[in-house]
């Protein structure tokens, strides 16, 4: 009997899926995606864009600080900058949002890739404060916004969503309809950046994490590379940015605060550093945790009277205990967990 | 260390499914109807956003005490034809995506009829949704740029606009330049919340003070979560400032106000609503003698003491904010007013009529806490006077009559 998978050609080892169950999910995760909208509310469904949006963008952290190890904090503002290039366009130049995403996710890449200068001489620490910096200075621009002719806040134009002259209620109401964009932003961003990892340049970004002066000996050039890690990441940063602006309708900075780019950091962490579906969980987890203790407190409101009055804190207390708890059990988040149980069967009965 | 994660996995799986189990239950149970005409017993489904744990916390939590006890006090009356009001109403952190969250949920889940809100940012956020639901929403937020229902035909302003209100506070501190002997033009400075509720009377104050001939107002904004405001009052003293506009929530103007007395820098600082409560005077304790306030709701007068009284008979602790509390009982009870007359009209309850309703009633009397409240179909800025307030012996003293802006 044979416990575990062993790889007899180097075809084999560098597939992406190698197992036959890992295909079966996917078919079946597939399925559910697309069966889930028809049988969901439009609570459930603004959720579930919620968390497809906040994925893309965990995944574009993920590129930089788990697979290229570049600490960044200032996420939050690489999807301001995604979603007023969007929201700029739209309200000014009256563009359809099939063409603001593709630019703004560009444009953020540029803005990302400005920002990443910096990551050549610094590292750890001082990487995380100039990052900071580039969060903030991007924020400044926009509570200053009248000094560029950027309101303070932009509400967008309804005509702007529209997908080649189809106006978007044409598949339904809003949430509806931008599930449906939301997910093949998300598949097409899992399978690029999936891939990604199996290029040259993919594994030269993991040489960099790995050992950054290594890498350099074997040839990697760490200035280009850098630099195209932090404009792969912000690209994904934007992207999710512009789909916020265009599915909320309205934007403000407030959104884009630090807070933002520490919870997008606590997405990777939770979910699982250096990992494109632990990105995923990380999002779910994080969304998810709010809404369902508020939904588990009204549950037993009838049992505990007065739960309702310690909820907030019971939140604000939660996210904390969530992020340490997997420090203390598993630093390597969700993505770990899952792996684990897969061992378990896989490695049955010899797991040792 | 194996046993270990997988304990902790059982753990949070176990977690995962209890509070699932307990969301689908939640939804289930929830169905209901919500329309209906005079029979029905069925509740009237209100729903609230508050700041109970965010950056104005301090405001919001009197604020939302005031709308609870508001409900309760309805209902303890026979609530509406027999019904009661059910609120549903959570802490959303003055966070704008967990506004969106729980607001999706109270209108499509709980199918609440009407939404009270909060802070200028999620109620801007929320406007495109608000007019597709067809949700009659009061916030307390009373940014200008709410009050035109050509753009937002559901949200309602209770009070005079941050704008208005900015104004009133100039036109009376003119007033009081002159009052003073001086001889010129005062010059103004502003010192606000770095947000959007911060920055929203600005550009409508400052025309007001250019028509007037002062100088433009020098607009300073002070930092989220500053211990210390002394650069930002350097920089306002080296202006000039005579008077300083506050547009804050209590914790912070009452930092700008002790800082100032220690800089040594004397200066008229008027609170606009948010930092115009009781917060104020015991944070910054003797320091705030003498500080006025734009008050929106006055808490002394006979709605006001019927709020105070249900607070007290119910041991309801506000943090002693008699303003505040008074505030959010009002803003509710305007929102609920519209609904007791659409009913009293026979119509069905729904947004569209409520709307129309609070629109086409006429004035609805708060018993003196406000000028009676009047919507019209082109002006939902019901409000459009207040009166000045200034700080005596630790109290809120009213110093004027109702001024308007206009």
């Amino acid at each position: 009997m044979q416990s575990g998978t062993f790889h007899t050609t180097y075809a084999s080892d560098v597939r992406l899926r190698p197992y036959w169950p890992q295909r079966i999910r996917i078919v079946i995760v597939l399925a559910l995606a697309l069966i889930f909208p028809w049988f969901a509310d439009r609570y459930w469904l603004n959720l579930a864009n919620t968390i497809a949006i906040a994925a893309i963008g965990a995944i574009g952290l993920n590129i930089l600080v788990g697979y290229t190890g570049q600490i960044s904090i200032g996420h939050g503002g690489f999807l301001a900058v995604g979603a007023y290039t969007a929201g700029l366009m739209a309200v000014n130049l009256g563009t359809p949002m099939w063409i603001t995403i593709p630019v703004a996710s560009f444009f953020t890449a540029v803005v990302g890739a400005f920002f990443g200068l910096p990551s050549l001489r610094l590292k750890g620490l001082y990487l995380a404060i100039a990052t900071l910096a580039s969060q903030e200075i991007i924020i400044w621009v926009l509570t200053h916004g009248k000094l560029l002719g950027i309101g303070e806040s932009l509400s967008l134009p309804r005509a702007s969503n529209n997908l080649f002259g189809l106006p978007m209620e044409w598949l339904g109401n809003n949430d509806f309809a931008f599930y449906w964009i939301c997910l093949v932003a998300l598949i097409l961003t899992v399978i690029f950046v999936s891939n990604l990892f199996r290029t040259r340049t993919g594994r030269a970004f993991v040489a960099i994490r790995d050992q950054d002066i290594a890498a350099q000996v074997i040839g990697v050039d760490l200035f280009r590379y850098k630099l195209l890690a932090f404009a792969t990441s912000s690209f994904f940063a934007g992207l999710a940015g512009a789909l916020t602006a265009h599915y909320r309708g309205v934007i403000s900075w407030e959104r884009f605060t630090i807070d933002t780019s520490i919870l997008y950091l606590a997405m990777i962490i939770i979910g699982g550093m250096g990992s494109v579906s632990g990105s995923i969980y990380g999002a779910a987890f994080m969304t998810l945790l709010p809404a369902l203790l508020s939904n588990l407190a009204r549950a037993l409101s009838d049992v505990v009277p007065n739960i309702n009055s310690y909820l907030p804190y019971m939140q604000q207390g939660a996210f904390g205990l969530a992020i340490i708890l997997f420090l203390i059990f598993e630093p390597e988040g969700i993505v770990k967990m899952w792996r684990n149980v897969k061992d378990y069967f896989r490695l049955w009965p010899f797991s040792y | 260390m194996h046993r270990r994660r997988w304990t902790f996995g059982w753990l949070v799986t176990l977690v995962l499914f209890a509070t699932l189990l307990a969301a689908c239950g939640g939804g289930g149970g929830t169905g209901g109807g919500t329309g209906g005409g005079g029979t029905t017993t069925e509740p009237i489904r209100v729903g609230a956003i508050f700041d109970l744990t965010g950056a104005t916390a301090d405001v919001g939590t009197p604020y939302a005490r005031g709308q609870i006890a508001f409900i309760d006090w309805k209902n303890e009356q026979g609530g509406i034809n027999g019904r009661r009001l059910q609120l549903f109403s959570e802490d959303y952190a003055y966070q704008v995506p967990r506004a969106e969250e729980l607001y999706t949920k109270f209108v499509t889940q709980d199918k609440v009829l009407v939404f009270s809100g909060w802070g200028t940012g999620d109620t801007e956020a929320l406007r495109p949704k608000i007019t597709e639901d067809k949700i009659p929403f009061i916030s307390a937020s009373y940014s200008a740029a709410l009050a035109n229902p050509a753009e937002t035909p559901y949200n309602f302003l209770v009070a005079p606009t941050y704008s208005d209100q900015l104004i009133i506070a100039m036109k009376w501190a003119i007033e009081d330049w002159k009052a003073k002997g001086n001889s010129g033009l005062p010059k103004f400075g502003y010192l606000i919340n770095d947000s959007p509720f911060g920055r929203s009377p600005l550009a409508d104050g400052t025309a007001f003070a250019t028509s007037q001939g002062i100088e433009t107002p020098l607009e300073v904004p002070s930092p989220r979560g500053a211990t210390d405001l002394t650069p930002q009052l350097t920089q306002l003293r080296d202006y000039g400032a005579n008077y300083i506009f506050l547009q804050n929530v209590s914790s912070p103007a009452a930092l700008a106000i002790k800082n100032a007395k220690s800089l040594g820098y004397n200066v008229q600082f008027v609170c606009l609503n948010w930092c115009a409560n009781e917060i104020l005077i015991k944070l910054a304790g003797t320091d705030a003698e003498g500080v006025v306030g734009a008050v929106p709701f006055n808490h002394e007068s006979e709605g006001g003491k019927i709020a105070l009284e249900f607070a007290k008979a119910k041991n309801i602790d506000y943090g002693g904010a008699d303003s505040t509390f008074v505030q959010g009982w009002t803003a509710m009870s305007i929102l609920i007013a519209g609904i007791e007359k659409t009913l009293a009209d026979g119509k069905e309850l729904t947004g569209e009529n409520i709307k129309n309703t609070l629109e086409t009633m006429g004035a609805i009397d708060t018993k003196g806490v406000t000028l009676p409240v009047q919507f019209s179909s082109t002006d939902h800025a019901g409000a459009k006077s207040l009166k000045m307030f200034r700080v005596e012996n630790g109290k809120w003293v009213p110093i004027t009559d109702f001024i308007s802006a206009r």
